[in-house]
């Protein structure tokens, strides 16, 4: 019988229409990330000596590690910034690290108005909510 | 001066004028413009615009290092992700003939497949947009996001995978991966089903797209198309069968075939292999082994000088990887073939003489991602 395809797709969507819905409602209700999601950096001070192998694993080339030496000719870092506009978020240098300092966040929200906001220093950032997180609430 | 009479012909004929399709037009799957001489509501000639996407990913490839390319090859088709990851590193796995182990062939396989499924509900869902069946779009997409759940799982991203390492995967799945895949695998069949009713047997559906859009073997071998294309025209040529790469051959699954060539047949065969790639992947599941994911490869990667072509068989056909090393840590030359060009070689062909209306749908049943074609 002509038509009746139409009317047998017509009884999936009505079964669909009673019952759950799928949608997110996003910004009110949060969504499920995944613990390993790459969103944003995390970069462990104690961890990290600045040997700079992340900046060199970087397809991209988004990494600026600096470093220094102390008397005791121990190094430590002393800028970390990462250009976000450049950045695949592929997780090599998340990979590459040898003392695990850099890891993922599930942080998706990083768009911004303005190009320089993309550049992130990372050591900043870990100096600023190390002192956020002394304060009391 | 000679007046020349007309001949009926000619009479017939109103103006011929011609229009743009696209570079912005949603039913160009991306920036493509396709230059349409018209005779009235006839297309009589076609002409192919590329390069609007073109953002240089061979030449980069020749500045990074062969580990730093896995990236960049997820943009090239960013639909089927995993596929390119899997191609490529593939490829530098044969210049550098190394063995990688079990557990990681297994999981190649069980990524690739789910990302097969995922990329093949992308063309069921856009085909039903582009003869306005916006139903069919959600559905595809309803389940599709259930696979990239666990793409986001085991990679930690839904389109740009980045998860074949040279010598194995980046990681080993989750704990509950595998129950949650086989869940994901149980629920599938069901929305095939849903499709089969609310779309492969539709009228509408069928009144548009059976007889239009015809490519017969030989025009499709002598444009070179692979891949689902090629096996609707009643061809059974599958990479994964005819020369089989990693563990394929120890799999047992069919190869479904067309009969007309026609842009229904192009639509059907992809659902059909959708079941097809989930029988692989349950056979995966009951036989993966234990052990590690990756083999020693050294962080340096500096292959001897030579060159390798290998290819796979990708979502939208043959995707093939020539590379070039000359003995330093990056490659001298790569080349990408990729299987969206060929087909999309072939479209004026199959449009000459069809109305404008099933243009579009021509367009949408080859299956073309701008992203590989322009690379």
């Amino acid at each position: 019988m002509y038509g009746y395809g139409l009317l047998k797709g017509l009884r999936v969507t009505l079964g669909n229409f009673f019952g759950r819905a799928v949608t997110e409602q996003y910004p009110e209700r949060r969504p499920f990330i995944s613990p390993r999601f790459h969103g944003f950096f995390q970069l462990d001070l104690k961890k990290c000596n600045g040997c700079g192998v992340c900046s060199l694993s970087c397809p991209n080339g988004a990494i600026q590690v600096t470093s220094e030496r102390d008397e005791n000719k121990k190094r430590f870092v002393t800028g970390y910034k990462i250009s976000l506009g450049y950045c695949l978020f592929c997780g090599l240098c998340v990979e590459a690290c040898p003392r695990d300092a850099l890891r993922f966040t599930q942080e998706f929200e990083l768009s911004s108005y303005r190009r320089e906001d993309f550049v992130c220093d990372l050591l900043e950032i870990e100096k600023r909510e190390k002192i956020c997180s002394r304060e009391p609430a | 001066m000679v007046f020349k009479r007309k001949t009926e012909d000619e009479v017939l004929q109103t103006e011929r004028y011609q229009i743009n399709l696209g570079p912005q037009h949603p039913s160009t799957h991306g920036v493509y413009q396709a230059i349409l001489t018209l005779d009235g509501e006839t297309v009589i000639d076609v002409e192919n615009v590329i390069g609007y996407l073109h953002r240089g990913i061979e030449k980069l490839a020749e500045d990074r290092t062969y580990t730093q390319i896995i990236p960049y090859t997820d943009r090239l088709d960013y639909i089927a992700a995993m596929l390119n990851n899997l191609g490529y590193v593939q490829t530098v796995e044969k210049l550098l003939d190394i063995e990688i182990p079990e557990r990681a062939e297994y999981l190649r396989v069980i990524m690739a497949e789910l990302q097969r499924i995922a990329s093949h509900m992308v063309f069921i869902g856009s085909f039903a947009i582009d003869i306005a069946s916006i139903t069919g779009w959600m559905y595809n997409f309803r389940d599709r996001e259930k696979i990239l759940d666990l793409l986001e799982m085991t990679c930690g991203s839904r389109i740009t995978t980045s998860y074949m390492r040279i010598g194995g995967v980046a990681e080993d799945i989750p704990a509950d991966f595998i129950p949650i895949l086989e869940r994901v695998l149980r629920e599938l069949p069901e929305g095939l089903e849903e499709y089969d009713e609310l779309l492969t047997g539709n009228e509408i559906l069928i009144g548009r797209t059976k007889g239009v859009g015809v490519i017969d073997i030989d025009t499709a071998l002598d444009y070179g198309i692979g891949g689902p294309n090629l096996r609707a025209c009643g061809l059974p040529f599958d990479l994964r069968k005819v020369r089989p790469y990693g563990i394929y051959d120890r799999f047992d699954f069919e190869v479904p075939t067309g009969e007309n060539g026609d842009s229904f047949d192009r639509f059907k065969i992809r659902l059909d292999e959708i079941r097809q790639s989930i029988r692989i992947i349950e056979q995966a599941i009951d036989n993966i082994p234990e052990g590690s994911v990756k083999s020693k490869v050294p962080r340096n990667i500096k292959p001897n000088a030579g060159e390798v072509y290998h290819q796979i068989e990708g979502a939208r056909g043959i995707l093939g990887y020539y590379l070039v090393s000359d003995g330093s840590t990056k490659p001298y030359r790569l080349h990408i073939h990729s299987p969206s060009l060929m087909s999309l070689g072939v479209f004026p062909e199959m449009t000459k003489g069809e109305l404008i209306q099933d243009a579009v749908v021509n367009l949408a049943s080859i299956d073309i991602v701008l992203g590989e074609i322009d690379r």
